[in-house]
C-alpha cells in the first residue's frame, strides 16, 4: 500500500474525500437476504411469467405506481410531479416480455421514473424482456435491444447501492426457468451485479430440478470442485458452497498446502494439493472424488477458479510469464474439463452438472502490461461460448464470471491512483469484495439454474472498463 | 496532516515512560492526537515471538496467526499516541474496560502487514471519561483485522451526558478449566506483547501505580479465553469482552464457555466463580 | 474378547509435514504444534474435520514432561472431534512405526475400524533437565521438615550441578552417542566410506526426484512457510560427499561424516489406517494391508552385538512366519539412521542367510539421510510412502520396513498392496 491510499484509508483521509466530494460508498446489502421494502411488480402487455415464476419464490407483490397523468402531484407553484411510493421500494420488477413496439416503451418509462428515487438503499431494478432472437419483426428486435439500453442508464443514475439488471428471455422459458435468477438478483447476493444482462433459456431435457425444494441450501449432497481455494476469491467460493450445503473439494498447489488445509477443515471440505498443469490434474481431481465421496456422486460443479497474473509490457514479456499464464490459466481448465467430461469416468463430472470459469474485465477490454492475462481470460470466454456449442446434448451448463475490480491479494498489486480509479469508475462507487463472485459463481451452478448457459457474467459493478 | 508514517513499530518501553509523565499532559489542550492515525508498513510477525506468545497464552503455533496477537502487533502504536503530549490522559491510572475485535479472515503468519492505530470517540463516563484506541491489521489494502480497546481515565470530568459502554451479562455456565496464574506472568506477557505498564510486572512497581497487588494485562486473559476455545474458533469471528475486575497474580482463575445461537458466550472468574473477571461473547463477523 | 475373526487393517494414506534441520524454521515450534499441524492437514486430505476415530496414536522420544498427553491434546487443538481418545507410546526411533502396529493390532481385533498413527520429534525443542545433583538436593529440601533441614539440602548443591543438561542421544548402559555405537559397527562389518557416501548420495537424488514428481503432493502438508524437506540435497554427489570430514569414530578408519549420518531434525508424520470394509464403506484409497509385524532386540551391552543391527534378530522370525524370503519384496525401506547402519544390515542379513537385498528396491524414494529423521516421526513417514509406492505398482505388491532404534531393538513390518 502505497502514501496516497494510506492517507486515504485513514477516518482523516476518508473525511477530506467526502469534504472534497467523493462520498464514503454505500455499504451493500449482501447474502441471502431479500430487499426490506415491498417488491413492486409492473407488467406490460402480455406478461405472466415473472408474475408466476415471483409466486413459485413465495414473494409477495404490490402494484406498482406509473407515472401517467392521473398519478401526478402539483407542488405549490403549480409544477407537475411524479407519483411518489408511501413506503421504499424494495424492488421493482418490470415485466416486459410482452413489449413489442416502441410505443410500448413508455410503459417502462412510466414504471421506472417514480422508482428512480423511491428505491430503499441496495433496492433492486430488475427488468425481464425478450432476446432479440426470441421475437419476430425488425421494430420488435429493436426493442429488444432498446430495453438494453435502458437497464444500462438506469444501472448508472440508481445511488445507494442499488442495481439494475435485465433478464432477456429465450423463447419457451417457462417461470421454473426463471426463478432462480430473479430470486439471485433480489437477493443481497447479487450486490455487485449491476447494469448486466442476462440471457435465460429453457433448461435443457436432463436438467430435471424446477423449483428446488431447500432454496437455501441447493447443493445438500452434491460435491462441487473449487481450484485456487486456498485464497482471495476462491477461498469465498469454497465458503459461499458449503454454507449453501455442498460439499466442497478444496484445490490449491501443494505450496499452498497449509492455507488449503485451513480453508477445508473450516468447511468440512477436503483438500486436494495438485498442481493443475500437471497431465494428470484431471484424473488426480477424479481419483479423489471417488476416494472421499464414492464413484457414485460425481462432480456436481466444476469451478475453475485457480489463476496467476505476471504483469509486463508486451515490449517487456518474455515467453516463460506468456506460457505460465496461459497454461495455468487456460490450458489447465481445458485438460480437466477434456477429463471430467469423459461420461464414463468415476469421480468425473456428472451427467447433469455444472462448469464455471473465471474471466475477467481485462479479457473483456484489455489492459496494459496484461497481455498474458487477457489472452487467457479472453480464452476463457470463447471456451464457454464454444463448450456451449458442444454440449448442446447434454445438461451441462458453461458459464464464467468477469470480476472487475475485487479487492484481492493479487489486484493489489495494482497502484493505489489506478485501484482508486478502478474503483470509482463503476456504479456502485466501490471495489466488489471475494464473496460477490462467489456468490454469482453459486448461482450459475444452482440445480435449479438450468436455464443460464453459456453465458459471461460481469460481477463488476457496472465498471465503465469494456463496458 | 494528521497521519503519520512510521519506519518501524516503536518500542515502547520509551513511549509508556514518556507516557506516564504528569507535567506533559496538557488535558485542556486541543486533542488533535485524536485526529490522527498512525501506522507502519511492511510488517511480518517474527516467529520466535509469535511462537513465545503463543506458549505464554496457551494457543498452538500454526501457521494462521491468534487473532489477539495481532492486538498485540497493534499495541506499540497505540502506545505511540498515548504518549503524544496533546493526548488528553496520563497513562497511569487510566483502566482498560472492554475490547472489541473481529477477525475478517485467517491471517497467514508469513503475510506482511500494513498495522494502523487511532484514538477516537472521546466521551464522558460515569466515571470519568473514555477514549477508544483503534488497531487495523490490513494486508495489500484488504482489512484483516480490526479492534477497539475502550480505556477509561477515571476521574476525569468531560462535559455531555455519560455514554453506556459495553456490558455483557455472564453466560449460565458451570466453569470447567481452572487456571493457575504464576506470580511473574506478568512480566512473562510483558515479554511477549511489549506491554510493560508496571501495574503488571511486580508487586512494588504496581503499588507505585497504586494497585495492592500485580495484576495481569486484560489482553492475557483474553487471549488465554480465546486459546480455550481455540478447536473451535472458525477462520473469521468477532469477540467482544468486558474487562471486569482486575486479577492479582499470583493466582488462579476458572473459565467456562457455552453455545447458544448467537454465538459463545464465556467468562473468567475467581475459584468460586462468584466475581467474574472478564466476560466475553464470540460471535460472526458482520462485515468489514 | 468377542472377536472371533482377524480384520484386515489397511493404511488409508497419510500425512507429514515438511521435515526440518534442528534450529531451523520449525525451531520455534513444539512437539504438540508440529502434531497438531501434522494432524490438521491429514484431516484436511480426508476431509475429517468434526468427525469421532477410533483413536491416534503417537509419541516423541525428546519429551518434556508437561507433554504426557501430548497427542491427546494435538487431538483437542485438531480440526478432529474432541470425542476422539488418543495414547502416546514410545520406542525410540521404532515409535512411529510401532504406533502403526498398536493401531493396526487394535482394528485387526474389532476393537477400533479408524485410526491415526505416527509421531513427532523437535530436536530443536528438546528438553534440557537439571543435573542429577540438583535434582536430588530440590527434592530433599523440598521433603525437609525444619528450616534448618532444608538450608543443609540446598547446600549439598555443587556449582558443577547447576550446568544445565542438554539433551544427548546416549545409550543409558554404554554411555556412547548413537554415532559411537554406529562407528564401531562401522568398523566391525568393514563398510567402507564410498558405499556410504554412494548411498547417501542415492537417498538425495531419490528424494528430489520424488519431490519434482509431484510424489509428495498427497502426502505433505506445508508448515510455518516450509514447503520442502530441508535437509535435501538435491544436487549432491557421492564425490562432494567424498570431501567431507568425518565425525564419529577414530583414527584414519574412520569413515563416518555429516553427510552419511542423519541430521539432527525436527518433523511430525501421521498415517491414517482403516478396517478394510470400513475404508471401503467410506470411499476411502486402500493403499495397503499391514500384513505382519516383529520386533527384535540385541545384545549390545557387552558389545557382543551390534546397537543398531536388531532387525536381524526381528526379520528372521517374521519372514519366517509368512514363509517368505528377501527375494519376495517388491520394494524395502530401511531406515537410514546411518548410511552404515543400512549397509551393516544388509550384510548381516545376508550372514544370517537371509537372502540378499535388490538395491534397486531399497529406499526408492530416498529415505532418512536425505529427508531427515525426527525421531518418532520416521514411521509414520516410511509407512505412508511404501504404502503409495506399493499401490501405484498394483495389487498383491509387497514391501518390508526396518527401523533400528537405541536400546538396541528393530521394529520390522511387512505391507502388502490391495
Amino acid at each position: 500500500m502505497g502514501a496516497l491510499e494510506t492517507i486515504y484509508r485513514t477516518p482523516v483521509g476518508r473525511g477530506l474525500a467526502r469534504r472534497t466530494g467523493l462520498a464514503d460508498p454505500p455499504v451493500l446489502r449482501r447474502g441471502r437476504v431479500l430487499p426490506s421494502g415491498p417488491v413492486a411488480l409492473g407488467e406490460l402487455a402480455d406478461g405472466g411469467v415473472v408474475r408466476q415464476a415471483l409466486a413459485l419464490l413465495d414473494v409477495r407483490v404490490i402494484d406498482p405506481i406509473p407515472d401517467v397523468p392521473e398519478n401526478r402531484t402539483r407542488d405549490d407553484k403549480g409544477r407537475d410531479l411524479p407519483p411518489a411510493y408511501q413506503d421504499s421500494l424494495g424492488a421493482l420488477v418490470i415485466d416486459a416480455t410482452g413489449v413489442r413496439e416502441i410505443t410500448h416503451l413508455e410503459g417502462v418509462r412510466a414504471l421506472l421514473r417514480p422508482a428512480m428515487k423511491g428505491l430503499e438503499r441496495s433496492g433492486r431494478i430488475i427488468i425481464v424482456g425478450m432476446a432479440a432472437s426470441a421475437v419476430e419483426g425488425l421494430e420488435a428486435r429493436a426493442v429488444a435491444q432498446a430495453l438494453d439500453g435502458i437497464n444500462r442508464t438506469v444501472g448508472r443514475e440508481l445511488r445507494g447501492g442499488s442495481t439494475s439488471n435485465l433478464l432477456r428471455l429465450e423463447a419457451g422459458t417457462s417461470a421454473d426457468d426463471l426463478a432462480a435468477s430473479l430470486w439471485f438478483l433480489l437477493q443481497g447476493r447479487s450486490a455487485f451485479v449491476d447494469g448486466q444482462t442476462i440471457t435465460v433459456a429453457p433448461r435443457k431435457p436432463g436438467d430435471p430440478v424446477g423449483g428446488t425444494p431447500d432454496r437455501e441450501h441447493p447443493f445438500t449432497g452434491r460435491v462441487v470442485v473449487v481450484t485456487g481455494a486456498a485464497r482471495g476469491i476462491g477461498a469465498a467460493i469454497a465458503r459461499t458452497f458449503a454454507r449453501d450445503g455442498a460439499t466442497v473439494v478444496a484445490v490449491d498447489v501443494p505450496a499452498s498446502g497449509d492455507a488449503l488445509a485451513r480453508v477445508a477443515n473450516e468447511i468440512g471440505g477436503s483438500a486436494l494439493q495438485l498442481d493443475i498443469t500437471r497431465p494428470e490434474a484431471g484424473a488426480r481431481i477424479a481419483g479423489h472424488v471417488v476416494t472421499r465421496h464414492g464413484a457414485d456422486t460425481p462432480i456436481w460443479a466444476m469451478v475453475h477458479n485457480a489463476g496467476i497474473t505476471r504483469d509486463k509490457l508486451l515490449a517487456n514479456l518474455d515467453e516463460a510469464r506468456w506460457a505460465a499464464v496461459l497454461d495455468v490459466n487456460l490450458a489447465a481448465e481445458l485438460r480437466i474439463n477434456e477429463v471430467l467430461l469423459d461420461p464414463g469416468l468415476p469421480g468425473g463430472l456428472a451427467d447433469n452438472s455444472r462448469i464455471v470459469g473465471i474471466a475477467s474485465t481485462s479479457g473483456i477490454a484489455g489492459n496494459k502490461g496484461q497481455a498474458n492475462y487477457s489472452a487467457s481470460k479472453a480464452g476463457v470466454m470463447g471456451l464457454v461460448w464454444a463448450m456451449k456449442e458442444e454440449l448442446v446434448g447434454r445438461p451441462i451448463t458453461v458459464n464464467a464470471v468477469a470480476p472487475g475490480f475485487i479487492e484481492t491479494e493479487m489486484t493489489a498489486a495494482i497502484p493505489f491512483a489506478q485501484r482508486e480509479v478502478f474503483r470509482r469508475t463503476n456504479s456502485l462507487s466501490q471495489g466488489g469484495q471475494p464473496v460477490d463472485v462467489a456468490e454469482t459463481i453459486a448461482w450459475l451452478c444452482d440445480p435449479a439454474n438450468g436455464g443460464v448457459n453459456g453465458q459471461v457474467v460481469r460481477v463488476c459493478g457496472q465498471n465503465l472498463v469494456g463496458a | 496532516m494528521a497521519r503519520v508514517t512510521l519506519d518501524a513499530l516503536p518500542g515502547v518501553p520509551a513511549l509508556l515512560a514518556r507516557a506516564a509523565a504528569p507535567s506533559l499532559r496538557r488535558p485542556d489542550a486541543d486533542h488533535a492526537v485524536l485526529d490522527r492515525t498512525v501506522l507502519v508498513h511492511g510488517y511480518r510477525s517474527e516467529p520466535e515471538r509469535l511462537a513465545a506468545y503463543a506458549r505464554v497464552c496457551g494457543f498452538t503455533l500454526r501457521d494462521a496467526l491468534p487473532a489477539t496477537w495481532l492486538h498485540v502487533l497493534t499495541f506499540p502504536l497505540q502506545a505511540w499516541i498515548m504518549s503524544r503530549s496533546d493526548f488528553p490522559f496520563a497513562l497511569p491510572g487510566m483502566v482498560h474496560l472492554s475490547n472489541d475485535m473481529t477477525l475478517h479472515r485467517g491471517v497467514g503468519g508469513r503475510e506482511p502487514l500494513t498495522l494502523e492505530a487511532g484514538a477516537m470517540n472521546l466521551r464522558p463516563h460515569t466515571r470519568g471519561a473514555t477514549v477508544d484506541l483503534v488497531g487495523r491489521a490490513l494486508v495489500d489494502g484488504e482489512l484483516v483485522w480490526e479492534g477497539t480497546s475502550v480505556y477509561l481515565a477515571p476521574g476525569t470530568s468531560m462535559p455531555g451526558e455519560p455514554v453506556q459502554g459495553l456490558r455483557l451479562d455472564a453466560p449460565h455456565v458451570e466453569p470447567s478449566q481452572l487456571w493457575q496464574l504464576p506470580a511473574d506472568l506478568g512480566r512473562q506477557y510483558a515479554r511477549v506483547s511489549g506491554d510493560i505498564n508496571p501495574i503488571h510486572l511486580s508487586p512494588l512497581t504496581a503499588r507505585a501505580f497504586g494497585q495492592k497487588r500485580t495484576i495481569i494485562h486484560g489482553m492475557w486473559t483474553h487471549a488465554r479465553a480465546l486459546a480455550a476455545l481455540e478447536g473451535r474458533l472458525p477462520d473469521s469471528f468477532r469477540a467482544e469482552v468486558q474487562f471486569t475486575k482486575p486479577l492479582s497474580l499470583p493466582g488462579s482463575a476458572r473459565f467456562g464457555a457455552s453455545e447458544s445461537d448467537g454465538g459463545t458466550g464465556f467468562v473468567v472468574t475467581n475459584p468460586d466463580a462468584s466475581k467474574p473477571y472478564l466476560i466475553g461473547r464470540l460471535g460472526r463477523d458482520a462485515g468489514r | 474378547m468377542a472377536a472371533a475373526t482377524v480384520r484386515t487393517a489397511v493404511i488409508v494414506g497419510g500425512n507429514r509435514i515438511p521435515f526440518a534441520k534442528v534450529g531451523g524454521p520449525y525451531a520455534p515450534a513444539s512437539n504438540q504444534d508440529m502434531l497438531t499441524a501434522a494432524l490438521d492437514g491429514l484431516v484436511a486430505r480426508f476431509g475429517l474435520a468434526g468427525q469421532q476415530l477410533g483413536e491416534v496414536a503417537g509419541g516423541a522420544v525428546l519429551k518434556h514432561t508437561r507433554d504426557f498427553n501430548l497427542t491427546r491434546e494435538a487431538v483437542l487443538g485438531s480440526a478432529l472431534s474432541p470425542h476422539t481418545p488418543a495414547v502416546d507410546l514410545q520406542q525410540a526411533c521404532g515409535t512411529g512405526l510401532e504406533a502403526v502396529i498398536y493401531v493396526a493390532n487394535k482394528i485387526a481385533l474389532g476393537q477400533i475400524t479408524t485410526g491415526v498413527a505416527g509421531g513427532v520429534d523437535s530436536a530443536s525443542d528438546a528438553p534440557i533437565v537439571v543435573t542429577e545433583g540438583l535434582r536430588r538436593a530440590l527434592l530433599r529440601a523440598n521433603r525437609a521438615k525444619r528450616p534448618l533441614d532444608r538450608v543443609k539440602a540446598l547446600a549439598s548443591i555443587r556449582p558443577r550441578d547447576l550446568a544445565p543438561v542438554p539433551p544427548a542421544v546416549v545409550e543409558a548402559r554404554t554411555g556412547l552417542s548413537m554415532g559411537e555405537s554406529q562407528a564401531i559397527t562401522t568398523r566391525k562389518w568393514g563398510i567402507t566410506r564410498e558405499a556410504q557416501d554412494e548411498l547417501a548420495a542415492a537417498s538425495h537424488t531419490n528424494l528430489a526426484r520424488a519431490w519434482s514428481e509431484g510424489f509428495f503432493d498427497d502426502l505433505v502438508t506445508p508448515y510455518l512457510g516450509v514447503t520442502r524437506d530441508t535437509p535435501l540435497r538435491p544436487d549432491t554427489t557421492a564425490e562432494k560427499l567424498a570431501a567431507l570430514r568425518t565425525v564419529f569414530g577414530r583414527g584414519d578408519d574412520a569413515t563416518m561424516t555429516a553427510g552419511n549420518s542423519t541430521p539432527l531434525t525436527d518433523g511430525a508424520a501421521l498415517v491414517l489406517l482403516a478396517e478394510e470394509g470400513e475404508a471401503r464403506a467410506r470411499n476411502w484409497p486402500v493403499l495397503a494391508r499391514l500384513v505382519d509385524a516383529e520386533v527384535g532386540a540385541s545384545d549390545y551391552v557387552t558389545g557382543a552385538e551390534d546397537l543398531l543391527l536388531a532387525p536381524t534378530h526381528a526379520l528372521p522370525r517374521l519372514l519366517a512366519r509368512q514363509g517368505l524370503t528377501l527375494a519376495d519384496f517388491d520394494l524395502v525401506e530401511v531406515h537410514e539412521a546411518f548410511a552404515s547402519t543400512v549397509l551393516a544390515n544388509l550384510a548381516a542379513w545376508e550372514q544370517a542367510g537371509l537372502g540378499v537385498v535388490d538395491r534397486t528396491r531399497l529406499n526408492v524414494n530416498g529415505s532418512s539421510l536425505a529427508a531427515g529423521h525426527p525421531f518418532a516421526a520416521t514411521g509414520g513417514r516410511i509407512v505412508a510412502t511404501l504404502a503409495k509406492l506399493l499401490h501405484d505398482r498394483g495389487p498383491g505388491s509387497k514391501g518390508l520396513i526396518s527401523i533400528c532404534a537405541a536400546g538396541g531393538q528393530g521394529v520390522t513390518a511387512i505391507l502388502e498392496a490391495m
